[in-house]
């Protein structure tokens, strides 16, 4: 296969799959379009896709910056909450009174409505950028937490008795069994919490804004500046959606033995 | 009290799975010595506690009763020793390492000084037939395949003891067969100074069981106890052709009386 073949295949292939939602989009918003005009819908209930790209464009680098604190946040707060939840994890795979310990307080962590926790932090720790990041913290924490102590315990038995028949240490099992037998787990996890810890460092924004996309969502609500709000949430989305195109190429590299990846790809 | 005139000494053992609510004894009173260099199969009915004496003799499991000795010692010794070369009947092959990296896998969890010679990497595979598969991973290989980097993974250390649970019995018949043979010709020529190596071999197949060993032990049903014990006495190298002989077709029946009475 020439080069010049191989990339018109890959485009094909890639147009197969993007086509189809585009034309979707695109039907969307040009309904969108057409019916606010035709109703002649008031700007401040819903605004036109037109004018929501013009505020955009008016000032992009604004609403970038924004993004960045919010993005910033939530993968502080994700990365917090992940690291303490795998930690958590080992020990509970390890361990049956470890489990019985702390898993029925992680779901009471799961369990308690986020809007309620996020005005407490408020008051212990002020405005500052921490509320956020542990809000991000709380929400990314359970599902990793349950993914993790699951992929930790999915270990082929054929390999565990293999190591342990030539005498490997519990450390190395871990580190040559258990952490690879993990990964899978690990991915389907940060699918999860990255998307989830974004929404968790919006909402504190609201209760905390000092900076970040919450407190435009908040203000832009406040002021009837419905555009705003609006580019708000698709700046977002596309945060969202880039995040997940990332951790799927990456997935594709670092799981290119698990079948999950495989059967995609042939 | 070293009794090393036996490579592996099974005593009275008896192994009771207890998970608190219901007990299940797997093995009751077995008492198997096997001497350095023999092989020999385990067969019996499903269910019967063969695969449970497999992982008492290799220090897997510690049996409730009794004693299993390798060399004179409780084989957690052997472990530490890297005596033991154990091959399931899953490759249990870790998926996201090439098949080179899987044999080598053993060895990183190695920190003696060996005193022994150990066979590189080029060696196993050639004696596995899998050179040109070094860099593949497990999931790009057969079954058949999977099961000799199993094998392979299993020689790394040079063990004087093996230990094969039905290593073959997630493979086609044909590949089975086959298998059965290339084993015989890795055991025939991987002695080493010691000899051959000693090998436990599990098996519910009768063919299989008198293709390859010296001595056949008949388990019975749950709980298992020994119920016979046969020596193999037909000459090596063992072929295809041997088994439509009349001594082999007489070994076969013999096993398959005793397998029977025990289902009824």
């Amino acid at each position: 296969m020439s080069i010049q073949e191989f990339t018109q295949r890959s485009l094909r292939s890639i147009l197969a799959y993007v086509a189809p939602p585009a034309v979707l989009l695109i039907g969307i918003v040009a309904f969108w379009e057409f019916y606010v005009d035709w109703r002649d819908i008031s700007i401040i209930v819903v605004p036109p896709p037109s004018a929501v790209v013009e505020r955009f464009f008016e000032n992009p680098d604004f609403f970038w910056k924004e993004g960045g604190y919010t993005l910033y946040e939530a993968t502080l707060g994700l990365m917090f909450g992940s690291s303490v939840a795998i930690a958590l994890a080992v020990l509970m795979a390890h361990s049956k009174l470890a489990e019985r310990t702390f898993l029925p307080l992680a779901i009471v962590i799961k369990v308690t409505p986020l809007v309620a926790i996020a005005p407490v932090l408020v008051i212990i720790f002020g405005f500052g950028t921490t509320p956020k990041i542990i809000v991000a913290a709380l929400l990314s924490f359970f599902p990793t937490l349950i993914n993790a102590m699951t992929g930790f315990r999915d270990v082929n038995e054929g390999a565990h008795s293999f190591l342990r028949s030539v005498h490997a240490s519990p450390w190395q099992v871990f580190w040559k069994l258990r952490v690879p037998s993990a990964m899978p787990y690990l991915f389907a996890a940060l699918k999860v919490t990255y998307p989830l810890a974004l929404i968790g460092a919006v909402v504190a924004e609201w209760f905390t804004g000092d900076r970040g996309l919450g407190l435009v969502i908040f203000s832009a609500n406040a002021n009837l500046d419905t555009p705003t709000l609006f580019v708000a949430i698709g700046v977002l989305a596309i945060t969202g959606v880039t995040i997940n195109i990332v951790l799927s190429v990456i997935e594709r590299r670092v799981l290119f033995w698990h079948e999950s990846v495989r059967s995609t790809t042939t | 009290m070293a009794n090393t005139e036996y490579h592996v000494s099974l005593h009275d053992l008896t192994h009771v799975f207890d998970d608190g609510r219901r007990s299940l004894t797997a093995l009751s009173s077995v008492t198997i010595d096997v001497p350095p260099g023999q092989f020999t199969s385990v067969i019996g009915p499903s269910g019967c506690g063969k695969s449970t004496l497999l992982r008492l003799a290799g220090g897997l499991l510690t049996p409730s009763e009794g004693t299993a000795l390798v060399d004179g010692e409780p084989p957690r010794k052997a472990q530490r020793a890297r005596e033991i070369g154990f091959v399931f009947q899953d490759p249990s092959l870790l998926p996201w390492r090439t098949v080179a990296k899987n044999i080598a896998l053993p060895l990183e969890v190695d920190h003696l000084e060996r005193t022994r010679e150990l066979p590189d990497l080029a060696e196993l595979l050639d004696l596995v037939g899998l050179s040109e598969f070094r860099d593949y991973h497990p999931y790009e290989l057969s079954g058949g395949m999977q099961q000799r980097v199993a094998l392979a993974r299993a020689l790394a250390f040079n063990p004087t003891l093996l230990l094969m649970d039905e290593p073959f019995g997630a493979v086609d018949e044909i590949t089975r067969s086959a298998l059965r043979y290339e084993l015989l010709r890795i055991w025939e020529r991987h002695g080493g100074p010691a000899g051959r190596k000693t090998v436990l071999f599990v098996t519910h197949s009768v063919s299989e069981a008198i293709t390859l060993s010296d001595r056949v032990i008949v388990l019975s049903g749950r709980p298992g106890r020994v119920r016979a014990d046969i020596a193999i006495e037909l000459p090596r190298p063992r072929t295809e052709e041997m088994e439509q002989t009349e001594p082999f077709l007489d070994y076969a029946a013999q096993l398959r009386r005793l397998l029977k009475e025990d289902a009824q």
